[in-house]
């Protein structure tokens, strides 16, 4: 039996070759990380809950995308169906901070009709001695294309959570006001199995104060 | 006795003859009950191998060779006969001098050496050939193969994958220029442009197979619709690795035999065969996720070990297979594929 979820997110990992994507989404869903990474291939597919407030869960279907260039031919029929994506640089490497752009553009190209919400992630944040990019530039260019920043390790386990779990709240937000629809025929965002979906505890009390009047 | 408590585990060497580090999970007691049945059937094969060739030396296609191919070359002749039966060996020999020239053009590349440097340390680290303190260490000779490959096929360059395909053929020829020109043959001549930057043989035949599903498999292909799983996440390595990683190494060396003599089919026939067999297993899946774990779970565990029977497999679960077919398919949705772009 799955456990109950509220709402099924779909996000996609993208972000120059050796940025450490494939590390990050391991380390967020299986607590482990490897010194050293196959490179991804294609795409791959990993899957995580979430507890954005208690009783609230989230299930994440996350992409993991092959960060080679010539692989955008596969990975791009990947952004339609999803609702958010961590776009991701190695703050020692300038270059993957630069091609930032670039895989906005990418992804917004791609994803039309919808949207995504998403966040940018400045990866290897322990590595600090060999830092090539800024807190305060990254922050810039977040702040320019309107997303969160966060600074992550997979290898030190620096706010790996916080990053997957603050852009879920983010989407969730998103989806409680309105602003995201779930619709036919789009991934991004399934509402959970639950019948009669009980959005908070409290609304589980009002429900049985009824009953009793 | 201390020699009667030994397990499996303990009697298996932990790194198997090519290098590679056994994983966690092996299954010691299982391979040991494999080998031992296989191993008599290479002996077997060692000496009608012997046989073949102290008759000629030529080896020409034959329905004979063709049999024998399937059932596997010995790992002595292996080399030897990829390089005659791909062409690679005619190249090779029409071309003195040729690789180590354009290795060094390749080598005025940066950005192609920048691409290749990129993924030596990630190309089997669970290999102590290709460990950086290995002496000799294969990473230089995987980075000089991929740099004059990229040079040479200016169009395709260096793609992800080649690394794990150029990285196999120094384990089995153990010589570069070799390893050089059966790259050439796999990537120029018997696979579609899997590797080139639009990747249109890749997403051509991750179609073909999807069509083959359902004309061969149609209860996968009906789960696969209806929760919207695209064959290209969950075969992509099959086909851009040859099933490097995805398959024991000694299954992926069979499959490779019948590859370079037969071509790219038998990369249809190792996917369909594995799709039918777990078929039932497949149709469990509850959801997108499900079939996503269930495509990773098919290619694990004793019916891929089992090398020899499952290369008899390949050629008769599937059924036919006829290369009209396949072209046919291909040209099909080539050019769907183009006009959607």
């Amino acid at each position: 039996m799955e456990a109950i979820w509220l709402y099924q997110f779909r996000l996609i990992v993208i972000g120059d070759s050796t940025v450490g994507k494939s590390c990050l989404i391991r380390r967020f869903t299986e607590g482990r990380f490897a010194q050293v990474s196959d490179p991804t291939v294609g795409v791959d597919f990993f899957s995580r809950l979430v507890e954005i407030e208690p009783g609230k869960r989230i299930k994440l279907q996350i992409w993991d995308t092959a960060g080679q260039e010539r692989f955008r031919s596969i990975t791009r029929a990947y952004y339609r169906n999803s609702v958010g994506g961590l776009l991701l640089f190695d703050i020692t490497n300038r270059r993957s901070f630069q091609n930032v752009h670039e895989w906005l553009e990418e992804a917004k190209a791609h994803v039309q009709p919808y949207q995504i919400v998403f966040v940018l992630v400045g990866h290897k944040c322990d590595l600090d001695t060999q830092r090539q990019v800024t807190r305060h530039e990254a922050e810039k260019l977040a702040t320019a294309y309107g997303m969160r920043y966060i600074e992550t390790s997979a290898r030190d386990a620096i706010n790996v959570e916080k990053a997957f779990t603050d852009l879920t709240r983010d989407i969730y937000e998103l989806v409680r006001k309105g602003e995201i629809n779930i619709q036919e025929g789009w991934e991004g965002v399934k509402s959970g199995f639950v019948p009669n979906v009980v959005h908070s505890s409290e609304e589980v009390i009002k429900s049985d104060r009824r009953c009793l009047c | 006795m201390a020699q009667e408590n030994e397990t499996p585990k303990d009697k298996i060497p932990r790194i198997d003859v090519y290098g590679f580090e056994r994983p966690e999970e092996f299954d010691y007691a299982f391979y040991e009950d494999f080998y031992s049945r296989y191993l008599s059937i290479l002996t077997r094969r060692a000496i009608k191998w012997s046989k073949l060739l102290k008759k000629s030396t030529a080896i020409e296609k034959s329905l004979k060779v063709k049999r024998y191919i399937r059932k596997g070359i010995p790992n002595e002749h292996r080399c030897n006969i990829w390089m005659i039966v791909s062409g690679a060996q005619v190249q090779m020999e029409q071309n003195p001098g040729y690789y180590q020239s354009i290795l060094d053009e390749g080598n005025e590349d940066a950005k192609l050496k920048d691409a290749v440097i990129t993924d030596l340390n990630r190309t089997f680290p669970d290999n102590v050939q290709f460990r950086k303190t290995a002496n000799p260490c294969l990473q230089s000779n995987l980075y000089n193969v991929l740099v004059a490959y990229g040079q040479h096929n200016r169009r395709v360059g260096y793609c992800q994958g080649m690394n794990f395909i150029a990285g196999y053929l120094l384990l089995v020829t153990k010589d570069e220029e070799k390893s050089f020109w059966l790259l050439d043959a796999l990537i120029g001549r018997i696979l579609p442009d899997y590797y080139s930057p639009a990747m249109i043989g890749l997403k051509t035949d991750q179609e073909v197979l999807g069509e083959l599903v359902k004309m061969k498999v149609p209860a996968v292909a009906e789960l696969m619709e209806r929760h919207a799983v695209m064959w290209t996440l969950v075969v992509s390595r099959w086909f851009i690795c040859l099933f490097i990683d995805i398959l024991p190494v000694e299954t992926v060396l069979r499959i490779w035999d019948s590859l370079f003599y037969e071509g790219s089919k038998i990369i249809f026939r190792v996917a369909l065969t594995l799709i039918k067999q777990f078929q039932a297993f497949i149709l469990e899946a509850r959801n997108f996720p499900d079939i996503c774990e269930k495509f990773k779970e098919i290619t694990k565990g004793r019916y891929v070990m089992e090398c020899h029977v499952f290369m008899q497999k390949i050629f008769t679960e599937p059924g036919s297979l006829s290369n009209v077919t396949i072209t046919k398919l291909r040209e099909k949705h080539k050019s769907k594929l183009l006009t959607q772009e």
